[in-house]
């Protein structure tokens, strides 16, 4: 069981720039981890990522047991099984895979074991669509794994890594999720910047194997049957691991940033200080919010934009701190919370982590296309009070409410 | 009126059809029922226990039961270990018994002089009408005679609506102990006094005598070390046990072979020789603290040097 000690490098790690897609991103982290093993199944727009990984260790850039699964059942079920064994594992699906995993996506929580999963976050059927939105992810929110949402390229090579620190370290033991936009940052290139030497990631993250695992010379029985009278006991230790985590989340963001010179909280802002109106959003779109809280500063509204980065755990405290000022919040959501108090999931989070109403509407379902006027549009609604606080509103969708 | 009742007993025993059978011949006979049973992923033998409440009005709660007026306990070698659900019966209450025992001796056992204890050797019975070691019938009809319900012919036509098969045979064992279980009348009753106990509301007591602590305290996800089900002793579980004639045994352990519990070991015996030598075999026997008497060893012996006898 090695220690995480960590000496603080004096100087930042030399890196270079290239393009990539996101997908060939998140499968570049990856292989900087050294996974001991890979299963995953093909499944658009996660596909490239797998590819890749394969291409990887056939071409013996990366020493790992790849294993070419039937199914995202299959996929989840090798990765527990490899992580109960004491090995670093990845796998990544989207929407109806993730969905064909569910039965085992709450096992590797109940095991307490280190799983980092890629999601290329796209819509569920029906009608098939292979586009993107968050409805897959959102799914996930009450099953333990940590979920991380993240922007673009860039900021998706740096959360796998940080995440594999963060699922092993000996507070946490969870799974991890990055989920990022399908499409809009899986297949899209974008510039990043990546270490020069790849042992530095692996000096940043290095395998502890240090959770509870299957080993012959200490042996054990993981997934033995939890009666009525301990299972509540075993799960809350999951439960407090996941609170603790928040915690964990954010040291390693900000030792990250002094090795790699990037961080990014728990969740981003943007002009917020002084705001009078928030909009909150997550993925890729934050970019066109941001363009949009310029134009309407420019026009006098005090405006500023939040991005939320950690879902899960949830970083209540810290968001209450930046928004509870702030009086109108808005909050984009790009997943369907289907009959539910408000229409969006995070807008429900929001106002119950506010205590008070906010203004939601849905954007991008199924991947409609989305603009800076669209959102710059829904906002000056908000901000004239043309939009009440509590309904539901969209963005794009025809004949919707407006 | 309202009379509240627990039946213990092990897997395979048929409690759960018990309490069913009862809830549904009072049902006939006008009164409320509610068989609530209590029980998971047990196996054949474990203990299990099934609750069953009887009123006049209506039952929404669904409570377990503290302090019943009823024990009904299938298995006398349960009396020990269960021994907190005795002491929970209110004064003036009925233990209702399946044993092969002396009344007189069951009443030592229980321990209780303030309440009804009800003998019925009840496998007996059913061996005799049934044909299989299924005392649930038999323990049926022990209940109705010191109730006073539910009627005979509703608890008939129960097991026609609950089991669909054997009626008859079942029914014949259910009357037959209607007329022979022993009611031993309580020396005193003082029905102002409470129960010595209540019976816990965890089901701890299903899977092992293990120490319950916190969520801080429990194994990091749920792991299990080695060597846990040496502390559950299994051999609580038989209603007959093995016993072997040396004499017969050839030594082919194969009953070591197919035994699922690692419960044939093989012990040193000293046995005089023909001229007064002591020698010392070697000889199999029988680990009664995990066999579970399922039989399998008197099964496979090759020589039948090995019986099952009936231990309750």
């Amino acid at each position: 069981m090695t220690a995480q000690a960590l000496v603080p490098r004096e100087k930042k790690i030399a890196q270079k720039r290239i393009a990539l897609t996101g997908n060939h991103a998140v499968a570049l982290a990856v292989k900087m981890c050294r996974p001991d093993v890979i299963a995953a199944y093909p499944i658009t727009p996660q596909t490239p990522v797998v590819e890749k990984l394969a291409e990887y260790v056939n071409n013996g850039e990366l020493d790992a047991e790849y294993i070419p699964v039937e199914s995202e059942h299959s996929a989840m079920s090798a990765v527990i099984g490899a992580s109960a064994m004491g090995a670093r594992t990845f796998t990544e699906t989207s929407s109806q895979g993730l969905m064909h995993m569910y039965e085992n996506l709450p096992i590797a929580v109940g095991l307490r074991l280190p799983i980092v999963m890629g999601v290329a976050a796209r819509t569920i059927s029906a009608p098939i669509n292979v586009w993107g939105d968050y409805s897959d992810v959102m799914t996930m929110r009450e099953l333990g794994w940590i979920i991380y949402i993240v922007q673009n390229a860039q900021e998706a090579f740096d959360t796998i890594i940080q995440a594999y620190r963060v699922a092993e370290d000996q507070r946490v033991h969870l799974p991890a999720v990055v989920a990022y936009d399908g499409f809009w940052t899986s297949h899209v290139l974008q510039p990043l910047d990546v270490p020069e030497d790849e042992e530095d990631v692996i000096r940043f993250s290095p395998i502890t194997r240090s959770w509870v695992k299957l080993d012959v010379d200490k042996p054990l029985q993981l997934g033995a049957v939890g009666t009525p009278e301990w299972y509540w006991e075993i799960r809350w230790q999951a439960v407090e691991a996941l609170r603790e985590s928040l915690k964990v989340i954010e040291e390693i963001d900000r030792e990250f940033d002094k090795w790699f010179g990037r961080s990014y909280g728990l969740f981003d802002t943007y002009r917020l200080e002084d705001a009078e109106l928030a909009i909150v959003t997550y993925g890729s779109i934050y970019g066109l919010v941001k363009k949009v809280v310029n134009r309407l500063r420019e026009e006098g509204v005090k405006a500023g934009a939040l991005r939320l980065r950690v879902i899960r755990p949830w970083p209540g405290d810290k968001l209450r701190k930046a928004l509870d000022n702030i009086e109108k919040v808005f909050v984009i959501d790009r997943a369907i919370n289907h009959g539910g108090p408000l229409i969006g999931p995070m807008a429900t989070e929001v106002a119950a982590t506010l205590q008070r109403p906010v203004y939601n509407a849905l954007a991008t379902i199924g991947m409609r296309a989305i603009d800076s006027d669209m959102i710059y549009e829904a906002a000056v609604k908000v901000a004239k009070g043309l939009w009440a606080p509590n309904q539901t509103y969209t963005i794009g969708l025809r004949g919707g409410y407006e | 009126m309202r009379i509240e009742t627990l039946w213990l007993g092990r897997g395979g025993q048929g409690i759960v059809t018990a309490t069913y059978i009862i809830a549904n011949a009072a049902v006939m006979d006008g009164f409320y029922a509610i068989a609530n049973p209590e029980f998971g992923a047990e196996r054949r033998g474990a203990p299990v226990k099934a609750f069953l409440t009887i009123d006049k009005n209506p039952i929404e709660d669904l409570e377990p039961i503290k302090t019943p007026d009823a024990v009904i306990i299938f298995d006398d070698k349960l009396i020990d270990s269960m021994r907190f659900a005795i002491d929970a019966v209110k004064p003036g209450g009925y233990v209702i018994v399946n044993s092969a025992k002396q009344p007189e001796e069951v009443r030592k056992i229980v321990g209780r002089n303030d309440v009804y204890i009800v003998v019925v050797d009840a496998v007996g019975i059913a061996m005799k009408h049934v044909g299989l070691p299924v005392p649930n019938g038999p323990l049926a009809g022990a209940f109705s005679k010191v109730m006073g319900f539910p009627r005979l012919e509703s608890i008939k036509t129960a097991f026609e609506n609950q089991l669909g098969k054997a009626v008859e045979e079942n029914f014949a064992a259910t009357k037959e102990a209607y007329e022979v279980a022993v009611v031993l009348k309580p020396e005193k009753v003082d029905t102002s006094a409470k129960p010595k106990g209540v019976i816990s509301t965890t089901s701890a007591f299903l899977t092992g005598p293990y120490e319950l602590v916190g969520w801080q305290q429990v194994n990091k996800g749920g792991a299990v070390g080695p060597g846990s089900s040496l502390q559950y002793l299994t051999g609580g579980w038989r209603i007959e046990k093995p016993i072997i004639d040396h004499s017969k045994c050839i030594m082919c352990r194969k009953c070591w072979l197919y035994c699922p519990d690692d419960a044939i070991i093989e012990a040193w015996r000293e046995a005089p020789g023909p001229r007064g030598r002591v020698f010392r075999t070697k000889v199999i026997d029988f680990d009664y603290q995990y066999c579970k008497g399922c039989g399998i060893c008197a099964e496979v012996c090759p020589t039948g040097a090995i019986q099952m006898v009936r231990e309750i």
